[in-house]
């Protein structure tokens, strides 16, 4: 453990004037909550769930939370990020639909037209895994290697639109990092949709971005080879161009060990805006992490493997910042604090306008608040106190 | 801007008298602030060395008689690509910073060590034959040095500066076993980084790049005994304990088939080539520096760490409970690094750290009020003198 990394909890900073107001959605990777709070770090809504997150949980424009479990005695539990399960309930942890498949992993979407985007394993078939490259040697999951693919169910559960990777991926292109093992080929991590309907994906094992036709199932754009290591979140922004969480782990030479967060410009593949801490080293998440723009232009970055969430201006200052204050214990990482991703939803987001009724009978979150009692979080240390905890144990 | 949870503790925060094994401890923040600190357990500065240039990749431990021996970085034009880690005024400094020996090397890079015979020991960047070096595995493919792979050279010279003994590390490692990590340049084979002489005069030293420990037999050079690929990663600063066994730092960057990375401290049995003891954090991720980085055995069985690129220095027991830690309070920029894209920001990050004994030798007849630096005290010091209380 570590005193001086741990001691700060809840929000840490918050400048008003500079952040976007709004409420931030994280699920603890080892505890079965979802936490949804405001600025100050004030729970203003808490589901209870029966599973731990496989990985997270986002909440909707129709007001419902879309929360992905992971089911504990799944055929890949051993693989990071497996799920199992995804399920909607709405702001009272009322279940309202739910669809499993044991091979579900990280990440889901919900299109518009009421379909769902889902991510799952599927194993490689063995004369094309025997060509990828890359990866260390003999270390398949009993012989077999794993691929992603990506599934288009109704809300019936019927599967309308299917792609798999190891179709149009190359195996001497798409390389897995040489560190790595052979158990799975491309661990894609996030998706996102495109306006025209084309899926942007990343494949973290080969340091991958891609965009994939929706019509032919073709790959049309590829990035990140020369530049990613282990990125685990993409996102496609208003203007085009796209936001990436780099991890930073593997990185070829004597890397120093940070993530960054990066928007690429598609056409020219060019990093036109990033960030990363000063020093870098103080940033960095070997696994797990999201970015997401926000209306205002700031960034909110998830520093997975720390809980950690901050908000930054385009210029790199600092507008919020908030340390996961729930400790859980699992087998895996011991007693952490980790988050997966989490979200920022401003006070005009239809889904809360719908859920929480921020329009009637409040106007606003302020006047809201005002008339409940919040289950506060956990209060940030004053500095007194802070002084204080430093003295007691010097023996002052 | 960095982070507020993450930089806000500084100095001591944390300590149990109770546990701790008491002394002072030696650090030197690495990027241009150019002197190395002696501390306290309260975290109270009793002496520090200002120093010509920036100190080397390790600053070690002081001398019997108190004086610090360290590597000053020299800037060249046309050096080895690492030259910003490589070339050195090798200077002994009195415990009131007075030069007392000097020796230039202009390929000296990571340790010195002053051997029991009096003579001093370095590391330097030399170049691997061309025909050697056609023959190493591993590394990513052309990432030469404009054609030129590096190693090591071992090389120990008298007070008066005369070579006295050189070993050459690419006669004596094996290309077909000495397999650079896949992930690393291949400007270097080696990297190596410490140097230990044991009881017998024998050298234990690490290799980085190929992930290797190994004792050289000091009489005929040869490799008596080498531990480490698959089970640690870059690792630093081996030291042999009184038991017998190898404590040592575990970096862990490119840990093979690893989706998350963490530093351990390892303690290995070189008889049985088993890992006896280790300590990583929990959760394991909170505790990770790539680059240098230390553990120190102390007396009493506890362990101290530095957490290198954190600057980051604690004492765990051999149960592995927290008792004594100090988070460097230092900030600098840092403008002359290894690689353009190596930028390491405004940081605080260490070498490595040493306790010394209360009863360290070193220490006798030497003046250590910390009240003789009142206004480092004051501004970097433990809250205590920020406060304005009274120094114990």
């Amino acid at each position: 453990m570590s005193v001086a990394r741990t001691s700060l909890t809840g929000v840490t900073f918050y400048s008003p004037s500079e952040a976007n107001n709004g409420f931030t959605l994280f699920s603890p990777l080892s505890s079965k909550d979802v936490w949804m709070i405001d600025m100050q770090g004030r729970t203003v809504n808490h589901w209870e769930m029966s599973y731990t997150p496989g990985c997270y949980g986002k909440f909707l424009p129709n007001g419902n939370l879309l929360y992905a479990g992971k089911v504990d005695n799944g055929p890949l539990v051993e693989f990071e990020g497996a799920g199992g399960i995804l399920l909607e309930m709405d702001w009272n942890s009322k279940i309202l639909w739910q669809y499993e498949d044991p091979y579900l992993h990280h990440t889901f979407y919900r299109m518009s037209n009421g379909n769902i985007m889902i991510l799952k394993w599927v194993k490689v078939p063995r004369i094309i895994a025997g060509k990828v490259g890359g990866g260390l040697s003999g270390t398949e999951r009993r012989g077999t290697m794993w691929g992603d693919a990506l599934q288009e169910i109704t809300p019936e559960g019927k599967i309308v639109w299917e792609w798999l990777a190891y179709e149009h991926l190359d195996p001497e292109v798409d390389i897995i990092c040489p560190v790595c093992s052979r158990t799975e080929w491309t661990h894609a991590t996030s998706f996102d949709l495109l306006e025209n309907g084309d899926i942007l994906i990343s494949f973290m094992r080969t340091n991958t971005v891609v965009i994939i036709d929706k019509k032919t199932g073709d790959i049309n754009w590829r990035w990140g080879t020369e530049e990613l290591s282990h990125q685990n979140s993409v996102a496609v922004l208003n203007n085009g161009n796209i936001l990436i969480f780099d991890n930073g782990r593997h990185c070829t030479g004597e890397g120093i060990g940070f993530s960054r967060a990066l928007e690429i410009n598609p056409g020219s593949k060019k990093i036109i805006w990033g960030y990363e801490e000063d020093p870098p080293v103080f940033l960095y998440s070997s696994f797990l992490g999201n970015c997401q723009r926000l209306p205002n232009g700031n960034t909110l970055i998830c520093e997975g493997t720390t809980g950690r969430i901050l908000e930054v201006t385009p210029r790199g200052g600092m507008a919020w910042e908030f340390v996961n204050p729930y400790d859980h214990y699992s087998a895996n990482w011991g007693h952490n604090n980790f988050i997966f991703n989490a979200y920022r939803y401003g006070l005009d987001y239809e889904g809360l306008r719908r859920s929480y009724g921020l329009d009637r009978p409040w106007k606003t979150w302020e006047e809201k608040i005002s008339k409940i009692k919040p289950e506060v979080a956990k209060p940030s240390p004053t500095e007194a106190e802070i002084i204080r905890s430093r003295l007691e144990p010097l023996g002052y | 801007m960095g982070g507020i949870a993450r930089r806000k503790l500084q100095s001591v925060t944390f300590n149990n008298p109770d546990k701790t094994y008491k002394g002072y401890t030696l650090f030197a923040p690495i990027i241009m602030q150019s002197r190395i600190y002696l501390i306290d357990m309260e975290g109270r500065f009793i002496n520090y060395w200002q120093l010509p240039g920036r100190p080397g990749e390790v600053v070690g431990k002081l001398l019997p008689n108190g004086n610090v021996l360290c590597p000053v970085r020299i800037f060249r034009e046309n050096g080895p690509v690492f030259s910003g880690w490589c070339g050195a005024d090798i200077l002994e400094l009195d415990w009131n910073n007075n030069v007392v020996w000097k020796y230039r090397d202009n390929f000296q890079h990571h340790q010195v060590r002053r051997l029991r015979n009096g003579n001093t020991m370095i590391i330097r960047a030399v170049p691997v034959p061309p025909e050697i070096a056609d023959k190493i595995q591993g590394g990513q493919p052309h990432t030469e040095d404009g054609g030129i792979m590096w190693t090591d050279s071992l090389r120990e010279v008298t007070p008066d500066g005369k070579v006295a003994w050189e070993w050459l590390a690419y006669e004596h490692l094996d290309p077909k076993i000495d397999v650079i990590c896949p992930l690393e340049h291949r400007e270097e084979w080696t990297h190596g980084n410490t140097i230990e002489e044991l009881d017998n005069g024998d050298i234990l030293t690490c290799f980085r790049y190929i992930s290797t420990v190994v004792i050289i037999d000091k009489k005929t050079g040869n490799i008596k005994w080498r531990w480490g690929p698959g089970e640690i990663y870059h690792p630093h600063d081996p030291t042999m304990l009184d038991n017998g066994n190898i404590l040592l730092f575990d970096n862990g960057v490119h840990r093979r088939d690893s989706y998350f990375d963490y530093s351990r401290a390892v303690e290995v049995n070189p008889k049985t080539n088993k890992i006896e003891w280790e300590y990583r954090s929990d959760p394991p991720t909170e505790f990770y520096s790539s680059v240098c980085g230390s553990c120190q055995r102390l007396p009493n069985g506890n362990t101290l760490i530095c957490e290198a690129t954190k600057g980051r220095i604690f004492e765990v027991t051999y149960d592995k409970e927290l008792v004594w830690e100090y988070v460097c309070p230092f900030f600098a920029p840092s403008t002359q690094m290894r690689h353009g894209t190596l930028a390491v920001g405004r940081n605080s990050w260490l070498q490595d750290a040493y306790r010394h004994s209360l009863d360290f030798e070193g220490f006798k007849g030497k003046d250590l009020d910390p009240s003789r630096f009142k206004l480092l005290n004051e501004v970097y010091g433990p809250e205590t003198f920020k406060l304005g209380g009274k120094i114990k």
